[in-house]
Protein backbone atom coordinates (compact mmCIF):
# COMPACT_ATOMS: atom_id res chain seq x y z
CA UNK A 1 0.00 0.00 0.00
CA UNK A 2 2.73 2.66 -0.87
CA UNK A 3 0.42 5.28 -2.54
CA UNK A 4 2.54 8.10 -4.54
CA UNK A 5 1.10 10.78 -6.45
CA UNK A 6 2.34 11.54 -9.99
CA UNK A 7 1.64 14.57 -11.93
CA UNK A 8 3.19 16.16 -15.36
CA UNK A 9 4.22 19.99 -15.34
CA UNK A 10 2.32 22.41 -16.81
CA UNK A 11 2.46 23.06 -20.36
CA UNK A 12 4.22 25.98 -21.94
CA UNK A 13 6.39 26.93 -18.94
CA UNK A 14 9.47 25.53 -20.19
CA UNK A 15 12.46 27.17 -18.55
CA UNK A 16 10.44 28.53 -15.80
CA UNK A 17 10.65 27.59 -12.63
CA UNK A 18 8.08 25.81 -11.11
CA UNK A 19 7.53 24.66 -7.69
CA UNK A 20 4.75 22.47 -6.54
CA UNK A 21 2.63 22.22 -3.20
CA UNK A 22 0.66 19.15 -2.23
CA UNK A 23 -2.19 18.51 -0.17
CA UNK A 24 -4.90 15.67 0.61
CA UNK A 25 -8.17 15.08 1.89
CA UNK A 26 -9.55 12.22 4.23
CA UNK A 27 -13.10 11.41 2.70
CA UNK A 28 -15.78 12.22 5.43
CA UNK A 29 -13.22 14.97 7.37
CA UNK A 30 -13.31 18.15 7.97
CA UNK A 31 -10.86 20.28 5.70
CA UNK A 32 -7.58 19.53 3.42
CA UNK A 33 -4.13 19.05 5.11
CA UNK A 34 -0.53 20.09 3.93
CA UNK A 35 1.64 17.61 3.26
CA UNK A 36 4.79 19.62 4.81
CA UNK A 37 7.32 17.23 2.59
CA UNK A 38 5.61 18.26 -0.45
CA UNK A 39 5.57 22.04 -0.17
CA UNK A 40 7.44 24.18 -3.09
CA UNK A 41 9.20 20.46 -4.37
CA UNK A 42 10.72 20.87 -7.72
CA UNK A 43 10.35 16.83 -8.63
CA UNK A 44 6.69 16.14 -9.88
CA UNK A 45 5.75 13.39 -6.94
CA UNK A 46 4.74 12.90 -3.63
CA UNK A 47 4.57 9.70 -1.50
CA UNK A 48 1.58 9.83 0.35
CA UNK A 49 1.97 6.36 1.77
CA UNK A 50 1.68 7.41 5.55
CA UNK A 51 -1.25 9.51 5.03
CA UNK A 52 -3.02 7.58 3.70
CA UNK A 53 -2.05 4.25 5.71
CA UNK A 54 -5.47 3.41 6.76
CA UNK A 55 -6.37 1.69 3.97
CA UNK A 56 -10.91 1.72 4.91
CA UNK A 57 -10.37 5.45 4.66
CA UNK A 58 -10.86 7.19 1.39
CA UNK A 59 -8.51 9.72 0.09
CA UNK A 60 -8.25 12.91 -2.69
CA UNK A 61 -5.01 14.53 -3.09
CA UNK A 62 -4.35 17.31 -4.92
CA UNK A 63 -1.74 19.80 -6.80
CA UNK A 64 -0.97 23.27 -7.47
CA UNK A 65 2.12 24.82 -9.33
CA UNK A 66 3.59 27.90 -8.77
CA UNK A 67 5.87 30.27 -10.52
CA UNK A 68 7.45 33.49 -10.02
CA UNK A 69 4.27 35.69 -10.74
CA UNK A 70 1.88 33.10 -10.98
CA UNK A 71 -0.12 29.85 -9.07
CA UNK A 72 -2.24 27.68 -10.97
CA UNK A 73 -5.62 26.14 -9.64
CA UNK A 74 -5.53 22.98 -7.82
CA UNK A 75 -5.38 19.72 -9.94
CA UNK A 76 -7.09 16.94 -7.82
CA UNK A 77 -8.26 13.03 -7.67
CA UNK A 78 -10.76 11.46 -8.09
CA UNK A 79 -11.73 9.84 -4.62
CA UNK A 80 -8.90 7.09 -3.97
CA UNK A 81 -9.66 3.89 -2.14
CA UNK A 82 -6.57 1.87 -1.10
CA UNK A 83 -8.26 -1.21 0.20
CA UNK A 84 -10.45 -1.87 -3.01
CA UNK A 85 -7.58 -0.60 -5.56
CA UNK A 86 -3.99 -0.91 -3.82
CA UNK A 87 -1.50 -3.15 -6.31
CA UNK A 88 -0.83 -6.26 -4.82
CA UNK A 89 2.58 -7.85 -5.09
CA UNK A 90 3.62 -11.16 -6.06
CA UNK A 91 4.38 -13.98 -3.04
CA UNK A 92 7.61 -15.60 -1.99
CA UNK A 93 7.76 -19.08 -4.00
CA UNK A 94 9.64 -21.68 -3.11
CA UNK A 95 9.90 -24.75 -5.11
CA UNK A 96 10.98 -28.52 -4.25
CA UNK A 97 10.82 -30.89 -6.70
CA UNK A 98 10.80 -35.14 -6.66
CA UNK A 99 10.40 -37.40 -9.42
CA UNK A 100 7.56 -36.55 -10.94
CA UNK A 101 6.54 -33.63 -8.98
CA UNK A 102 6.92 -30.05 -7.19
CA UNK A 103 5.99 -28.76 -4.16
CA UNK A 104 5.43 -24.77 -4.23
CA UNK A 105 5.15 -23.23 -1.11
CA UNK A 106 3.46 -19.57 -1.14
CA UNK A 107 4.00 -16.88 1.82
CA UNK A 108 1.56 -14.07 1.05
CA UNK A 109 3.24 -10.51 0.64
CA UNK A 110 3.67 -8.42 3.19
CA UNK A 111 1.95 -4.41 3.74
CA UNK A 112 4.46 -1.67 2.83
CA UNK A 113 5.94 -0.47 6.04
CA UNK A 114 6.19 3.24 6.72
CA UNK A 115 9.33 2.55 9.07
CA UNK A 116 11.05 -0.58 8.35
CA UNK A 117 11.15 -1.62 12.02
CA UNK A 118 7.39 -1.88 12.29
CA UNK A 119 6.20 -5.09 12.88
CA UNK A 120 5.19 -6.90 9.69
CA UNK A 121 1.55 -6.96 8.19
CA UNK A 122 0.61 -9.83 6.04
CA UNK A 123 -1.63 -8.99 3.13
CA UNK A 124 -3.77 -12.10 4.11
CA UNK A 125 -4.77 -10.46 7.51
CA UNK A 126 -6.00 -7.78 5.15
CA UNK A 127 -7.64 -9.34 2.88
CA UNK A 128 -9.08 -13.18 4.22
CA UNK A 129 -10.37 -14.17 0.35
CA UNK A 130 -6.49 -13.63 -1.14
CA UNK A 131 -5.86 -16.29 -3.82
CA UNK A 132 -2.83 -17.35 -6.21
CA UNK A 133 -2.54 -17.85 -9.45
CA UNK A 134 -0.36 -20.26 -10.43
CA UNK A 135 1.27 -20.49 -14.18
CA UNK A 136 3.16 -23.63 -14.90
CA UNK A 137 5.35 -24.25 -18.44
CA UNK A 138 7.26 -27.45 -18.71
CA UNK A 139 9.94 -26.25 -21.25
CA UNK A 140 10.36 -29.63 -23.04
CA UNK A 141 6.75 -30.01 -23.99
CA UNK A 142 6.10 -26.00 -24.19
CA UNK A 143 2.52 -26.94 -22.40
CA UNK A 144 1.39 -23.94 -20.31
CA UNK A 145 -1.28 -24.49 -17.60
CA UNK A 146 -2.81 -22.70 -14.49
CA UNK A 147 -4.26 -23.25 -11.15
CA UNK A 148 -6.36 -20.94 -8.96
CA UNK A 149 -5.15 -21.76 -5.15
CA UNK A 150 -6.18 -20.12 -2.00
CA UNK A 151 -3.89 -22.38 0.64
CA UNK A 152 0.05 -21.66 0.40
CA UNK A 153 1.09 -25.30 -0.27
CA UNK A 154 0.32 -26.63 -3.98
CA UNK A 155 1.77 -30.16 -5.22
CA UNK A 156 1.94 -30.41 -9.00
CA UNK A 157 2.17 -34.26 -9.24
CA UNK A 158 2.14 -36.48 -12.46
CA UNK A 159 5.28 -34.59 -14.24
CA UNK A 160 7.43 -35.62 -16.31
CA UNK A 161 11.01 -37.00 -14.68
CA UNK A 162 14.11 -34.97 -15.57
CA UNK A 163 12.18 -32.01 -17.27
CA UNK A 164 12.46 -28.22 -16.27
CA UNK A 165 9.69 -26.78 -15.45
CA UNK A 166 9.29 -22.99 -14.79
CA UNK A 167 6.61 -21.34 -12.73
CA UNK A 168 5.28 -17.46 -11.85
CA UNK A 169 2.85 -16.94 -9.29
CA UNK A 170 0.29 -13.79 -8.99
CA UNK A 171 -1.57 -12.84 -6.16
CA UNK A 172 -5.70 -11.33 -6.70
CA UNK A 173 -8.17 -10.48 -4.56
CA UNK A 174 -11.92 -11.27 -5.67
CA UNK A 175 -13.45 -7.73 -6.27
CA UNK A 176 -12.98 -5.12 -8.63
CA UNK A 177 -9.80 -5.44 -11.44
CA UNK A 178 -6.79 -4.32 -10.08
CA UNK A 179 -2.95 -3.98 -11.10
CA UNK A 180 -1.33 -7.35 -9.60
CA UNK A 181 2.14 -7.87 -10.06
CA UNK A 182 3.64 -11.46 -10.96
CA UNK A 183 6.41 -13.12 -8.86
CA UNK A 184 9.91 -13.46 -10.99
CA UNK A 185 10.01 -16.82 -12.91
CA UNK A 186 11.14 -19.98 -11.45
CA UNK A 187 12.54 -22.89 -12.85
CA UNK A 188 13.39 -25.99 -11.16
CA UNK A 189 14.11 -29.72 -12.93
CA UNK A 190 12.43 -32.95 -11.67
CA UNK A 191 14.72 -35.61 -10.55
CA UNK A 192 15.75 -38.18 -12.72
CA UNK A 193 13.44 -41.36 -13.30
CA UNK A 194 14.92 -44.07 -10.62
CA UNK A 195 13.11 -46.90 -12.10
CA UNK A 196 15.08 -46.16 -15.40
CA UNK A 197 18.29 -45.73 -13.52
CA UNK A 198 17.83 -49.69 -12.44
CA UNK A 199 17.18 -51.36 -15.82
CA UNK A 200 20.54 -49.77 -16.53
CA UNK A 201 22.62 -51.87 -14.44
CA UNK B 1 -27.65 -23.71 12.22
CA UNK B 2 -26.03 -22.73 9.21
CA UNK B 3 -26.09 -18.46 8.79
CA UNK B 4 -27.06 -16.80 5.77
CA UNK B 5 -24.49 -15.68 3.60
CA UNK B 6 -25.27 -13.56 0.22
CA UNK B 7 -24.19 -16.58 -2.13
CA UNK B 8 -24.19 -14.07 -5.22
CA UNK B 9 -21.33 -13.15 -7.54
CA UNK B 10 -20.48 -9.52 -6.59
CA UNK B 11 -18.13 -9.25 -9.55
CA UNK B 12 -20.71 -8.53 -12.01
CA UNK B 13 -21.84 -5.82 -9.98
CA UNK B 14 -18.50 -4.40 -9.16
CA UNK B 15 -17.64 -4.26 -13.17
CA UNK B 16 -20.75 -2.38 -13.19
CA UNK B 17 -20.36 -0.11 -10.56
CA UNK B 18 -16.51 0.26 -11.48
CA UNK B 19 -17.21 1.87 -15.02
CA UNK B 20 -19.61 4.51 -13.53
CA UNK B 21 -17.68 5.06 -10.23
CA UNK B 22 -15.65 8.66 -11.66
CA UNK B 23 -19.17 10.29 -13.44
CA UNK B 24 -20.93 9.69 -10.23
CA UNK B 25 -18.50 10.68 -7.84
CA UNK B 26 -17.39 13.56 -9.43
CA UNK B 27 -21.13 14.84 -8.79
CA UNK B 28 -20.25 14.44 -5.32
CA UNK B 29 -19.32 17.81 -4.41
CA UNK B 30 -19.49 17.21 -0.16
CA UNK B 31 -15.95 15.26 1.08
CA UNK B 32 -16.94 16.26 4.13
CA UNK B 33 -19.69 13.63 4.39
CA UNK B 34 -19.90 9.90 4.19
CA UNK B 35 -23.06 7.68 4.27
CA UNK B 36 -21.75 4.12 4.50
CA UNK B 37 -17.86 5.23 5.46
CA UNK B 38 -17.89 6.26 9.10
CA UNK B 39 -16.56 3.40 11.38
CA UNK B 40 -19.86 3.09 13.55
CA UNK B 41 -21.72 2.00 10.74
CA UNK B 42 -20.35 -1.15 8.36
CA UNK B 43 -16.86 -1.10 9.84
CA UNK B 44 -18.05 -2.16 13.37
CA UNK B 45 -20.68 -4.89 12.37
CA UNK B 46 -19.55 -8.04 14.04
CA UNK B 47 -19.90 -11.70 11.91
CA UNK B 48 -22.67 -12.50 13.47
CA UNK B 49 -24.70 -9.21 12.41
CA UNK B 50 -23.81 -9.16 8.81
CA UNK B 51 -26.95 -11.02 7.42
CA UNK B 52 -29.00 -8.49 9.16
CA UNK B 53 -26.78 -5.62 7.98
CA UNK B 54 -26.66 -6.90 4.75
CA UNK B 55 -30.05 -7.34 4.77
CA UNK B 56 -30.72 -3.79 5.63
CA UNK B 57 -28.22 -1.58 3.54
CA UNK B 58 -29.71 -3.61 0.35
CA UNK B 59 -33.41 -2.16 1.61
CA UNK B 60 -31.53 1.46 2.07
CA UNK B 61 -30.57 1.17 -1.65
CA UNK B 62 -33.58 0.19 -3.12
CA UNK B 63 -35.51 1.51 -0.82
CA UNK B 64 -33.74 5.21 -0.98
CA UNK B 65 -31.33 5.88 -2.78
CA UNK B 66 -32.15 3.93 -6.17
CA UNK B 67 -35.61 5.92 -6.01
CA UNK B 68 -34.24 9.34 -4.92
CA UNK B 69 -31.50 9.00 -7.65
CA UNK B 70 -32.37 11.38 -11.11
CA UNK B 71 -29.82 10.02 -13.76
CA UNK B 72 -29.67 11.99 -16.84
CA UNK B 73 -26.95 9.67 -18.39
CA UNK B 74 -28.51 6.79 -19.93
CA UNK B 75 -25.21 5.01 -20.38
CA UNK B 76 -24.85 5.15 -16.38
CA UNK B 77 -28.88 5.15 -15.77
CA UNK B 78 -28.00 1.15 -17.58
CA UNK B 79 -25.63 -0.10 -14.93
CA UNK B 80 -27.72 1.74 -12.01
CA UNK B 81 -30.85 -0.47 -12.89
CA UNK B 82 -28.22 -3.19 -13.29
CA UNK B 83 -27.06 -2.69 -9.94
CA UNK B 84 -30.23 -2.41 -8.98
CA UNK B 85 -31.45 -5.63 -10.01
CA UNK B 86 -28.76 -7.38 -8.36
CA UNK B 87 -29.62 -5.78 -4.90
CA UNK B 88 -33.19 -7.15 -5.70
CA UNK B 89 -32.10 -10.62 -6.14
CA UNK B 90 -29.94 -10.58 -3.14
CA UNK B 91 -32.72 -9.31 -1.00
CA UNK B 92 -34.88 -12.33 -2.43
CA UNK B 93 -31.95 -14.91 -1.61
CA UNK B 94 -31.76 -13.22 1.99
CA UNK B 95 -35.65 -13.22 2.05
CA UNK B 96 -35.74 -17.01 2.76
CA UNK B 97 -33.14 -17.21 5.15
CA UNK B 98 -35.03 -14.72 6.86
CA UNK B 99 -38.43 -16.77 6.97
CA UNK B 100 -36.22 -19.98 8.65
CA UNK B 101 -35.10 -17.02 11.30
CA UNK B 102 -31.00 -17.13 10.18
CA UNK B 103 -31.21 -13.44 9.60
CA UNK B 104 -31.54 -12.40 13.71
CA UNK B 105 -31.01 -8.41 13.84
CA UNK B 106 -29.48 -7.61 16.90
CA UNK B 107 -29.22 -3.80 18.45
CA UNK B 108 -25.96 -3.11 16.98
CA UNK B 109 -27.00 -3.37 13.41
CA UNK B 110 -30.42 -2.20 14.08
CA UNK B 111 -27.97 1.41 15.43
CA UNK B 112 -25.54 0.88 12.32
CA UNK B 113 -28.80 0.92 9.86
CA UNK B 114 -29.54 3.80 11.81
CA UNK B 115 -26.51 5.81 11.43
CA UNK B 116 -26.51 5.26 7.63
CA UNK B 117 -30.15 6.64 7.92
CA UNK B 118 -29.34 9.28 10.09
CA UNK B 119 -25.92 10.31 7.68
CA UNK B 120 -28.36 10.30 4.27
CA UNK B 121 -30.65 12.22 6.21
CA UNK B 122 -28.09 14.92 6.92
CA UNK B 123 -28.22 15.96 3.02
CA UNK B 124 -30.63 17.25 0.52
CA UNK B 125 -32.08 13.84 -1.17
CA UNK B 126 -30.69 14.45 -4.69
CA UNK B 127 -26.83 14.97 -2.60
CA UNK B 128 -27.48 12.24 -0.66
CA UNK B 129 -28.46 9.64 -3.21
CA UNK B 130 -25.72 10.56 -5.29
CA UNK B 131 -22.98 10.29 -2.50
CA UNK B 132 -24.53 6.69 -1.37
CA UNK B 133 -24.74 5.89 -5.37
CA UNK B 134 -20.66 7.04 -5.21
CA UNK B 135 -19.98 4.69 -1.63
CA UNK B 136 -21.37 1.35 -3.59
CA UNK B 137 -17.69 0.20 -3.58
CA UNK B 138 -17.88 0.70 0.35
CA UNK B 139 -20.59 -1.73 0.29
CA UNK B 140 -19.68 -4.20 -1.86
CA UNK B 141 -16.41 -4.77 -0.84
CA UNK B 142 -18.12 -5.15 2.59
CA UNK B 143 -19.96 -8.06 1.17
CA UNK B 144 -16.99 -9.30 -0.55
CA UNK B 145 -14.92 -9.40 2.89
CA UNK B 146 -17.72 -10.74 5.07
CA UNK B 147 -18.94 -13.03 3.33
CA UNK B 148 -15.94 -14.72 3.07
CA UNK B 149 -15.74 -14.49 7.11
CA UNK B 150 -19.11 -15.50 8.07
CA UNK B 151 -18.22 -18.61 9.32
CA UNK B 152 -20.67 -21.87 9.07
CA UNK B 153 -22.05 -22.03 12.46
Amino acid sequence: MKNVLQWNPPEGLQGVEVTYTVQYFIYGQKKWLNKSKCRNIHRTYCDLSAETADYEHQYYARVKAISETNCSKWAETGRFYPFLETQIGPPEVALTTDEKSISIDLTAPEKWKINPEDSSVSMQQIYSNLKYNVSVYNTKSNRMWSQCVTNHTLVLSWLEPNTLYCVHVQSFVPGPPRLAQPSEKQCVSTLEDQTSVFKVK
Amino acid sequence: LRRCQVSVDTRHIEESFQEIKRAIQAKDIFQNVTILSTSEALQSIKPSDVCCMTKNVLAFYVDRVFKDHQEPNPRVLRKISSIANSFLYMQKALQRCQEQKRCHCRQEATNATKIIHDNYDQLEVRSAAVKSLGELDVFLAWIDKNNQETSTA
